[in-house]
C-alpha cells in the first residue's frame, strides 16, 4: 500500500458558503506534502473532515485505506493532528497531558516516547510546569508533542510554527524532517511559503474551496518563467543604456544597483547586452522565481496591479 | 472495544479533573449540606412524618444524600464539557480513538464518581446526627449510582447544548433545583394538600428520593419497584440520547 490519504470528491458547505467543492487529492506514504492557500481557502476544513472534527456533505476520505467515517478508531490512530488553535488544558502539566494523551491512544506506559518528545521539542525543563504559564511557543510545541505520542504514521501540521521563534522553528523542523526520513508521511499547511518551499516535496494550492494545482515544488517554481537579476555597478552613472528600456527595471542611483525582471529566454540576451555595453559590473546576482510567485499568481492575491 | 486503555484514560482524566479541585468539588457541597443537617436537627427536633416512624432528621438524610449526588453529578459533567468546549480542549477527545458510546460512558463515570464521593461524605457526616443505619445497602448503592448516572448524562446534554456558562445555570437553576426541592427531600409527598401529591408523581426526582429513602429506612411513599422501573427507564433513554448527540456531534462538530 503506497497511498497514505485519498480524498475523493469532498464537498462541504456552511450555509451558503461552499467551503470545499469537489476536492480530490492523493497523498503518498512517506511524502512531505504541503497544503497552501490564503485564509478561508478550505485547508483547515479539509483537515477537520479528515480528522473527524467536522462532517462532510459528500465524498469520502480514506487514511491508509480505511474510511474515516466507517473506521474512525483505525484512522484516528494513524493520524497525529496538530490543530491550528493553541488549546491547552490547564488542569494538567505537560508531562501529565502527554501521559493522558498516550492513554487516549491506548498506550499505558509511554515514558520513553514522552521523554524523547519533551527533549526533541525542548520542553524538558517545563515538563512539570503549570501549563497556563507556558509561553505561546511552548504551548504550540506541547501540542505537537501531544500529536506525536502515539507514533502516528501520518502527521498533520496545521500552521504549526505561528508564534514559534526562528531558532526553535529550525529545531522543530529538524525533528519533523527526521520523522519524515524514518518513513512518516507529513502534511503541512502553512502561511510561511519559504517553509513550504524548503520542506515539501509536493504541494497543493487551494483557493476558495478548490484545489487549483498539485505538483512537485520544482515543477511549480519552474512553471513561472521569471529570472530576477540584480546588478551592482562600480561607478556612478546618470542614465542607463537604452537597451534597458525593453525590460521592466528599477534603478537605484545612490546604491548603484539595478533590479531587472526577465524571462528565461531573454536572460542570455540581456547578459550579452550588458557585456557589450560600457557598464562596469561589480557583482551580479540571478534568482529564480519563488513559490511565493506561483502562489500569488494562482490565488490572485498579487494580481490586479495592472487593472 | 478491544482496547480499554483509551476508555480508562478518559475516566481517569474526568476523575483527576475534579480531584485536583476537590475543595470546590467535594468539600464545598459537603459544608452546605452539613449546614442543612445542623439547622434541621435543631429546628425540627420533635417533628415526625406520618407513617414513617423515624425522627425527622433520619427522614431527610436520604434526601440530602441524593440531593448532593444530583447536584454534583450534574455539575461535574456539565462543567467538564462546557470548559473543554470553551477552552477548545474538546478536540483532544474528538481526535482520540474513542467511540461515541465510550465518550458518553467515560464522562458519565466521572460524574458518577464525584456524585458518589459527595453522597458518601454527606452520609458519613450524617452519622454525627443520626444512627447511620441503612436498611438495604446494596439497593442504596445501586440506586445512588443510577441517579448519579442520570444526572451525569443530563449534565452532558446540558454541556453539549450550552454555548456559554450561563446556559448551564439555566438548567440547574430553573429545572434541577426546583425539581429537587419539590421532590420530597424535606417532606412526604403523601402529606401534600389536594392535587399537589398527584402533581409530584410527574417529577422524576420524586422517584429517586423515594427509593433512596426506602433503601435507608425501609419505608416509602410508593412501591419501590415502580420507582426503580421509572429511574432505570430514564437512565436508558438518557444514555441513548447522549450517545446519539455525541454521534451526530451536536454543537461540537461543524
Amino acid at each position: 500500500m503506497t497511498t497514505a490519504i485519498k480524498i475523493k470528491d469532498i464537498n462541504k458547505s456552511y450555509g451558503n458558503l461552499q467551503a470545499l467543492s469537489n476536492v480530490n487529492l492523493e497523498i503518498k506514504k512517506g511524502e512531505f506534502f504541503g497544503l497552501l492557500g490564503p485564509n478561508g481557502a478550505g485547508k483547515s476544513t479539509l483537515i477537520k473532515i479528515m480528522a473527524g472534527l467536522a462532517h462532510k456533505d459528500s465524498g469520502s476520505i480514506t487514511v491508509l485505506g480505511n474510511d474515516v467515517v466507517k473506521e474512525p478508531k483505525l484512522t484516528k490512530k494513524a493520524l497525529g493532528i496538530v490543530p491550528q488553535e493553541v488549546v491547552i488544558d490547564p488542569y494538567f502539566n505537560p508531562k501529565e497531558a502527554l501521559r493522558l494523551q498516550s492513554g487516549y491512544f491506548g498506550i499505558n506506559n509511554n515514558e520513553e516516547k514522552i521523554d524523547e518528545l519533551l527533549t526533541a521539542l525542548d520542553l524538558q525543563d517545563k515538563a512539570e510546569a503549570y501549563s497556563r504559564n507556558l509561553s505561546g511557543g511552548m504551548k504550540r510545541r506541547l501540542l505537537i508533542a501531544k500529536a506525536l505520542v502515539h507514533d502516528p504514521e501520518i502527521i498533520v501540521l496545521d500552521e504549526p510554527t505561528a508564534g514559534v521563534d526562528v531558532e526553535l522553528r529550525n529545531s522543530l523542523w529538524d525533528y519533523i524532517r527526521k520523522l519524515n526520513r524514518e518513513g512518516k508521511t507529513i502534511i503541512l499547511t502553512t502561511h510561511y511559503l519559504e517553509e513550504a518551499e524548503t520542506l515539501c516535496d509536493r504541494i497543493a494550492i487551494m483557493d476558495k474551496g478548490e484545489i487549483i494545482t498539485i505538483d512537485t515544488k520544482e515543477n511549480l517554481v519552474n512553471s513561472i518563467d521569471k529570472k530576477i537579476v540584480e546588478l551592482n555597478l562600480t561607478q556612478d552613472i546618470d542614465e542607463l543604456p537604452t537597451f534597458f528600456n525593453k525590460y521592466p527595471y528599477e534603478f537605484n542611483k545612490e546604491r548603484k544597483e539595478i533590479n531587472i525582471e526577465l524571462t528565461k529566454d531573454n536572460l542570455i540576451k540581456f547578459i550579452n547586452e550588458v557585456y557589450q555595453s560600457e557598464l562596469v559590473i561589480e557583482d551580479i546576482d540571478i534568482a529564480s522565481a519563488k513559490l511565493e510567485d506561483v502562489f500569488l499568481r494562482l490565488t490572485n492575491l498579487g494580481g490586479d496591479k495592472d487593472e | 472495544m478491544n482496547n480499554y486503555t483509551s476508555f480508562f484514560a478518559l475516566v481517569k482524566k474526568e476523575v483527576l479533573r475534579f480531584i485536583k479541585v476537590s475543595i470546590q468539588t467535594i468539600f464545598a457541597p459537603l459544608i452546605s449540606t452539613s449546614l442543612y443537617l445542623i439547622i434541621f436537627s435543631y429546628s425540627f427536633k420533635s417533628k415526625e412524618i406520618a407513617g414513617y416512624g423515624v425522627p425527622y432528621i433520619q427522614f431527610i438524610i436520604p434526601g440530602l444524600v441524593i440531593m448532593g449526588i444530583i447536584q454534583n453529578s450534574f455539575a461535574n459533567t456539565s462543567s467538564s464539557l462546557i470548559i473543554s468546549k470553551y477552552q477548545g480542549t474538546i478536540v483532544d477527545l474528538l481526535l482520540a480513538p474513542l467511540s461515541h458510546m465510550e465518550l458518553s460512558l467515560g464522562m458519565m463515570i466521572g460524574g458518577i464518581a464525584r456524585g458518589l464521593a459527595v453522597g458518601t461524605s454527606i452520609y458519613l457526616v450524617s452519622i454525627l446526627f443520626a444512627s447511620g443505619q441503612i436498611a438495604n445497602p446494596l439497593l442504596l448503592l445501586f440506586t445512588a449510582t443510577l441517579v448519579a448516572g442520570i444526572f451525569s448524562l443530563l449534565g452532558l446534554i446540558a454541556g453539549l447544548w450550552a454555548e456559554k456558562f450561563d446556559h448551564v445555570s439555566i438548567f440547574s437553576n430553573f429545572f434541577i433545583t426546583p425539581l429537587t426541592f419539590l421532590s420530597g427531600v424535606f417532606y412526604s409527598v403523601k402529606s401534600l394538600p389536594g392535587i399537589w401529591s398527584q402533581v409530584s408523581l410527574f417529577n422524576p426526582v420524586f422517584y429517586m428520593v423515594d427509593i433512596v429513602r426506602y433503601a435507608f429506612v425501609n419505608h416509602s411513599d410508593i412501591n419501590p419497584f415502580f420507582s426503580l422501573g421509572v429511574i432505570s427507564s430514564l437512565f436508558i433513554i438518557l444514555f441513548g440520547l447522549t450517545t446519539y448527540l455525541f454521534k451526530i456531534g451536536y454543537k461540537i462538530k461543524d
